[in-house]
């Protein structure tokens, strides 16, 4: 992939507010990384390695469940995997493993402190984009919670609307 | 707050007083369908333009969904979303047989040369033509489209679905369009107005003063109302700046002013003030007939009308609607209030049906019929259950729109 295409996927897809200089700068910390199909790119439960810019290929995301791996779907490129690793050092959240040939490129955990360290305003800025992606998934977290936790509490939903007809055409009968 | 959320925060207060569990608010709140399209044109310029369209149906228990059309850079999902929630309230709320839609494509149609606004309409058209329909989702003009883009809908739908004026309101009086369908939103304004005066022993428009903020196809026509039946407007705005005139402004010559300099702004016989400014004017009603958002936090401590008469949709913030009613400040919410707009559409509607058409004075007693009848079971809801205006209207359209669902069968 040739150096303007880097740039352009770097800003498309890994962090929209960069700079052409600041993408330039992730992009000389990135390491290319092939892998063949079939293949475990991440594996849950493992020390995590960094943030992963898938720019080919397929993958499929797998968590452990009570009964066995379950897939959380597949994604293809261009996409980002592994951004959690760059702010915690919690262990891989899922495995995942090529569909397809996949070219990757890698940013690691130590190459993004060691920027963070220089303070490169490029590293900062996406930082608040993962951020951002995090706090969009703890809302959707958040959603599934009040939903389960009503599910759960409520009486059925039959007797619920049937209570909701009886009271429109009572109380609030107007 | 994104304007889904605000709906529904309105909504949920509602709720809150009629008891209604978290399945049902669930099952009321969620839209029937969305539909997001491409619509790419040549533009005159031998490019190709893509633009994205949008429709949310959002319930049709009560009847075909209805709602407009807006051409504006920021139409996106939750837009529409939110709008479209409300006009399923809105249409319940004046007992009219509808449900609740709302639309359009993100463009600034001020890029757009006329011809590339009529490829553009019937590409929309194209692509949405299987969704709408007399008796399914009648679109309506909105921000930047006008009766003349309501033609070129209804023109379109019907080479593909033969003869169909009904499919759109807001069409040009020439082409199926209604007498009193222009002042009908400022005319309903008037209207609830009254209504409420009277109910509340508050006198009358005469004499009263009043500061009205946009001066569009809304607040003109209400200012012209306000001012033909002896109420003294003393200040309005619109998106350059605001007039202000203790003594009243010359409603019909402001008219004319605007007509040729396209402005209130330098109005003669009148001084200048700010659309800040003009929100919090000493004035005894106020009635914001431009933006939403307008009445915040900020400012809801600075209002001094007794009265906030919500010409616009959504123009106070929860927070601001809050401190109003803490405060004293009655307000008569969008929902009931700028009705009348989506009411006249009704009587176009029924008309291009009937193939019959009805004199301005049908249209303006059948208006006023439908505000008085929707005023009194708001007026006894608000008696009888020490809640404000606003969660009123929603407790009336959630009856409505609850007894239309489980009637049908859930």
């Amino acid at each position: 992939m040739s150096a303007a295409d880097l740039r352009k996927t770097i800003r498309a897809v890994l962090c929209k507010g960069l700079t052409v200089e600041q993408a330039d700068q992730l992009g000389a910390a990135l390491v290319p990384v092939t892998v063949g199909a079939g293949q475990a790119v991440l594996r849950e439960g493992d020390n995590p390695s960094g943030l992963f810019l898938l720019l080919k290929g397929s993958v499929e995301i797998l968590k452990q469940g009570d009964g066995g791996s379950q897939s959380l779907g597949k994604v293809e490129a261009p996409t980002v995997l592994g951004e959690m690793s760059l702010v915690t050092e919690r262990p891989q959240s899922a495995t995942v493993v090529s569909v397809t040939d996949c070219d990757f490129y890698l940013l690691t955990r130590l190459q993004f402190q060691r920027l963070l360290a220089t303070e490169s305003i490029a590293a900062y800025k996406l930082l608040g984009t993962i951020a951002e992606v995090l706090a969009g998934r703890v809302a959707r977290l958040d959603q599934k919670v009040v939903e389960l936790s009503a599910r759960k509490d409520g009486p059925p939903p039959v007797e619920e609307l049937a209570a909701f007809r009886q009271k429109l055409f009572s109380e609030w009968s107007f | 707050m994104s304007g889904f959320e605000e709906v529904n925060y309105y909504f949920r207060q509602a709720a809150r007083v009629m008891d209604l569990s978290a399945h049902v608010e669930r099952m009321l709140i969620t839209p029937f369908r969305e539909v997001k399209v491409d619509v790419s044109i040549t533009l005159d310029n031998g490019e190709l333009g893509t633009f994205i369209g949008y429709r949310v149906q959002h319930d049709k228990s009560r009847g075909p969904m209805k709602g407009g059309l807006r051409y504006h850079p920021t139409v996106d999902m939750d837009e529409a979303l939110g709008l479209a929630s409300l006009m399923t309230w809105k249409t319940a709320v004046m007992n009219l047989p509808y449900g609740g839609a709302k639309g359009g494509i993100a463009v600034d149609p001020s890029t757009l040369s006329a011809r590339e606004l009529e490829r553009l309409t019937r590409r929309f058209v194209e692509q949405i033509h299987d969704i709408i329909g007399p008796h399914t989702d009648i679109p309506a003009p909105d921000v930047n489209t006008n009766a003349q883009v309501m033609a070129w809908i209804m023109d379109e739908y019907s080479k593909i679905h033969g003869f169909s004026p009904a499919v759109v309101t807001g069409k040009p009086v020439d082409l199926f369009g209604s007498k009193g369908r222009e002042a009908a939103t400022g005319r309903g304004v008037v209207f609830a107005l009254e209504e409420y005066l009277k109910d509340a022993g508050d006198g009358e428009i005469r004499g009263k003063t009043f500061a009205v903020q946009g001066f569009g196809n809304v607040g003109s026509w209400a200012a012209r109302f306000l001012h033909e039946r002896g109420g003294r407007v003393v200040a309005v705005s619109d998106a350059l700046g605001g007039v202000w005139s203790p003594e009243g402004l010359d409603v019909p010559k402001l008219v004319e002013h605007v007509r040729t300099s396209k402005s209130v702004v330098g109005f003669p016989g009148s001084d200048a003030i700010t659309n800040e400014q003009l929100l919090v004017m000493d004035a005894d009603v106020l009635v914001p007939a431009a933006l939403g958002g307008v009445i915040t936090e900020a400012n809801a401590k600075d209002v001094r009308a007794r009265v906030v008469l919500e010409a616009a949709n959504a123009p106070t913030t929860p927070r601001a609607d809050e401190m109003l009613a803490a405060r004293g400040v009655t307000v008569l919410p969008d929902i009931y209030v700028n009705a009348g707009g989506v009411t006249v559409s009704y009587f176009e509607w029924a008309q291009n049906i009937q193939q019959f058409t009805w004199e301005e004075d049908k249209i303006e007693a059948e208006l006023g019929r439908h505000m008085r009848e929707a005023y009194a079971t708001l007026a006894r809801l608000v008696r009888e259950r020490q809640v404000s205006f606003r969660t009123a209207a929603f407790i009336v359209a959630i009856g409505r729109v609850g007894r239309a669902t489980v009637l049908r069968g859930v």
